[in-house]
């Protein structure tokens, strides 16, 4: 057993050897190749695809589930799930709106959001962490619960911001890129780093992948849970400022409907292993671009709304089957 | 003694990769009778039991049932002839009912292809009544104690028309009302007729119930007979063997003062009153047998368990420990048993692995610094002679002896001023199992209080200050290291015999 076990390890660290380079590139960085034959494939099938401006198109449109995504994403990888990003959403936007009204501050709107997604993030993390509910329960009340409120506070209805100025956030643009695609960059860098580069990161990584082991190694696991919704919860607020900031508006009933199960694809496809552990923050993006380029090559080409449904799930069955191979 | 015995095993030989597990034994069992199988852990019962119930294939030797030549070439065939293993964790799904547990598998259904509930629950009840006792069929499982649900697989066995029965520590979970419920069980079984082969550890119990016994010890036949007339000193010495005089690694030195002071420790479930101290320099070994509760007691020291009421002094101060990282600040180590488990995060690197529970020691500006942690990796590496060729790999690609050596590297980096080591050489070969005991001498050398958890009384004869042997939650002896044998620490650890113990 024991030197089965010792040449596989010399098998894997000896790069000299060309099958298993290629092979460890392989499962290294999938989906970044995945990502590089649909981005080709796409290119080819549909001429204006490669246009700048299609491009910025398409970035702009992921940004949103994008940032939810690293969210979700920083979830999995601790063995968990969040369900009501789309509900709490909603909730962040409504509430965002009628404080930006009613101070007439977009500073206070901005900070309100930020508050409400991260208490809701909080609450998710308090159930999962001393309560001990399933994540999968805990968030899937969450997401009845904050839709609900939303739907209360808005009447049913949407609501609009009164103030000048709160539309530029996501209405900008920097040398033609526009506000949502930088904050949803510098949102990835920022999760990248915490990820890889931070104790929390570390912990995250340790209890997604044993956490009793994390337990004994003297990890607080229940602070670190806290954290790691709160965080989901936060990052979901950024996404509710630029969603509401975009239309200047947001819809109690409709807004969100959904992002759930759009950023869960997006961590799944970037190959963040469900039951937590393994994942990286760059797949994710990569995973949202992926789904990004399909929902635009598919509108560019002219393939009814309704079957874009089912190339996703496609997609996102055969992705996984892949990954199960390694 | 008999000329027909009802189950024959003769010369039976089985090797795993070349190692010889099971040297020529034989084993007869009569009708009716309860025959002990005796052994330390890993003499071979289990690899024999197994070739009786199909699970393996002797190289060599032949079964008898009823004289007839039977090949156990699986467990269905072995269940054919009669035989039903009893596993020491007990396969009953506990979501299911009585009845739909014991017919699981083998439901009886009509025409229609639905399952006939009321006669399956019949035949339950006429069995379970044949045993004595009155369950409801329809119960729940869950419901159940720990000794009914064993009584289920009795009786699912019997169902099964079983003539022999083999059970596998079956008293190891069971309290003691529970144990004579057991027991009374079997003496009907017999009665019966049904043989059963009882293994176990614990010889009061099978001095109280077995007919009669025998002794495997490093896959050798080395004894057996009746019961009745035996003496328990005896057995233990067979167990045992004589001639285990290998060195004692350790020196003996001054100890330091007291590292670790506990009084009065009680947790309901586990242990009882415990009571010790360790001094720092000191290696104190704790050794038992399964259900002793020295793991249990452990792990609520290191505040992984919550529910225990007593007092614990660290260097003199009274501590309160609800986590583990209260633990560490306060100076315990734990590098816990079962590595997969409850050690080793798979899916982390090796290096990630020995740096997880002192990150403040690599980080600065809250960011953690690869390179130091690389080379601070690189120094355990040579220092525990750590074979891994490339770092980067994740931890479950490493042989276990190496794994435990980055756990262990884990915990000598954290530099706790006391290091629990439970099971510590636990699926290692001989060669890493000495590598180890040296760190673990040398770590008492530097003035640290060690602490050593181990079913293997030989293992902390070598190590051990003091031992410290522990039966059903209790301290029930304490040996200074160089008075102690392999006996006198078996007859404490089986509950044969008992002391109070004082500790100045």
């Amino acid at each position: 057993m024991a030197n089965t076990e010792r040449k596989e390890t010399n098998h894997q660290t000896s790069k000299s050897n060309n099958p298993s380079r290629l092979s460890w590139l392989w499962s290294e960085y999938s989906v970044i190749i995945a990502f590089l034959i649909i981005f080709i494939a796409a290119s080819i099938m549909s001429p204006r695809f490669l246009d700048i401006n299609n491009q910025l198109n398409i970035l702009m449109h992921v940004s949103i589930i994008g940032i939810i995504a690293l969210g979700m994403t920083v979830v999995m990888l601790s063995g968990g799930i969040d369900l009501s990003v789309g509900s709490v959403l909603a909730l962040v936007g409504v509430i965002t709106v009628i404080a930006l009204n009613a101070s007439g501050s977009i500073f206070v709107a901005v900070l309100t959001a930020f508050i409400v997604g991260s208490f809701a993030g909080l609450l998710n993390g308090l159930m999962v962490a001393k309560g001990k509910i399933a994540s999968f329960i805990a968030t899937l009340g969450m997401m009845a619960a904050a839709r609900s409120i939303a739907l209360y506070i808005a009447d049913g209805g949407s609501m609009s911001g009164e103030v000048s100025g709160f539309t530029a956030i996501a209405n900008s643009d920097l040398w033609m890129i526009d506000y949502p695609i930088i904050i949803f960059l510098i949102m990835t860098a920022c999760v990248y780093i915490l990820m890889h580069k931070t104790r929390f990161g570390r912990y995250v990584y340790a209890i997604g992948s044993n956490e009793k082991a994390a337990v004994l190694s003297a990890i607080r696991v229940n602070r670190v849970k806290l954290g790691v919704y709160s965080l989901a919860g936060l990052l979901v607020s950024v996404a509710a400022i630029i969603e509401t900031s975009r239309l200047n508006s947001i819809s109690s009933s409709s807004s969100g409907m959904l992002y759930e199960l759009d950023a869960i694809a997006a961590v799944i496809i970037g190959g963040t292993r469900m039951t937590g552990g393994k994942g990286k923050i760059i797949g994710t993006f990569f995973g949202v671009l992926i789904l990004g380029i399909l929902n635009n090559t598919m509108n560019l080409m002219n393939v009814s709304p309704h079957l874009q449904g089912l190339v996703k799930g496609l997609i996102i069955i055969i992705a996984v089957v892949f990954q199960k191979r390694e | 003694m008999s000329t027909n015995p009802f189950m024959a095993m003769k010369n039976i030989k089985k090797s795993f990769n070349n190692v010889p597990v099971l040297k020529d034994v034989s084993l007869t069992v009569e009708h009716g009778e309860i025959h002990a199988l005796l052994g330390e852990n890993g003499a071979g019962k289990s690899t024999l039991m197994n070739i009786l119930g199909g699970v393996h294939q002797p190289d060599n030797g032949t079964i008898y049932v009823n004289g007839k030549n039977a090949k156990m070439t699986n467990p269905r065939v072995s269940q054919q002839h009669g035989i039903s293993f009893i596993h020491q964790e007990l396969n009953v799904v506990s979501d299911l009912r009585v009845y739909e547990n014991m017919f699981l598998g083998s439901e009886l259904c009509n025409k229609m292809g639905f399952v006939k509930v009321e006669e399956m629950c019949k035949q339950s009840s006429e069995v379970l009544a044949e045993l004595g006792v009155e369950i409801n069929p329809k119960e729940y499982v869950r419901n159940l104690d720990t000794s009914y649900k064993q009584l289920i697989e009795i009786s699912k066995a019997l169902l099964h028309n079983s003539t022999l029965i083999i059970m596998d520590e079956p008293t190891s979970a069971l309290a003691e009302h529970e144990v004579d419920r057991l027991f009374e069980l079997m003496k009907n079984l017999k009665k019966s007729g049904v043989s059963i082969i009882y293994i176990s550890h614990k010889l009061k119990e099978i001095k109280e119930v077995c007919d009669r016994y025998t002794v495997l010890r490093d896959g050798e036949l080395v004894g057996g007979g009746s019961m009745e007339n035996e003496n328990l000193d005896t057995i233990t010495n067979l167990m045992v063997g004589k001639s285990v005089s290998e060195d004692r690694f350790v020196q003996e030195h001054e100890f330091g003062p007291a590292a670790l002071e506990v009084n009065n420790l009680t947790d309901k479930e586990f242990f009882n009153d415990i009571n010790f101290t360790v001094h720092k320099g000191e290696i104190a070994g704790f050794t038992g047998l399964a259900g002793d509760g020295r793991t249990e007691l452990f792990e609520s020291l290191f505040g992984y368990r919550k529910k225990y009421t007593g007092e614990i002094k660290i260097n003199g101060q009274v501590v309160n420990i609800s986590h583990p990282k209260h633990a560490l600040k306060a100076g315990l180590g734990l590098v816990p048993k079962d590595r997969k488990e409850n050690a080793i995060i798979k899916d982390l690197s090796v290096v990630h692995n020995m740096s997880l529970s002192s990150m403040a020691h690599f980080e600065k500006t809250g960011f953690i610094q690869e390179k130091v942690e690389k080379s601070k990796f690189q120094y355990y590496k040579e220092k525990l002679n750590i074979k891994v060729a490339n770092p980067g790999v994740t931890i479950d690609k490493l042989s276990g002896g190496n794994q435990q050596k980055v756990v262990i590297a884990k915990w000598l980096e954290v530099n706790t001023d006391i290091i629990i080591f439970d099971n510590p050489t636990q699926g290692i070969d001989v060669g890493a199992k000495r590598e180890i005991y040296q760190h673990i001498i040398e770590l008492a050398e530097q003035g640290k209080g060690v602490i050593i958890l181990s079913s293997e009384a030989p293992e902390l004869l070598k190590i051990c200050h003091n031992i410290h042997v522990m039966y059903q939650g209790e301290i029930t002896a304490e040996f200074k290291g160089e008075n102690a044998t392999e006996d006198g620490i078996m007859s404490y650890a089986t509950g044969s015999k008992r002391e109070v113990v004082t500790i100045g």
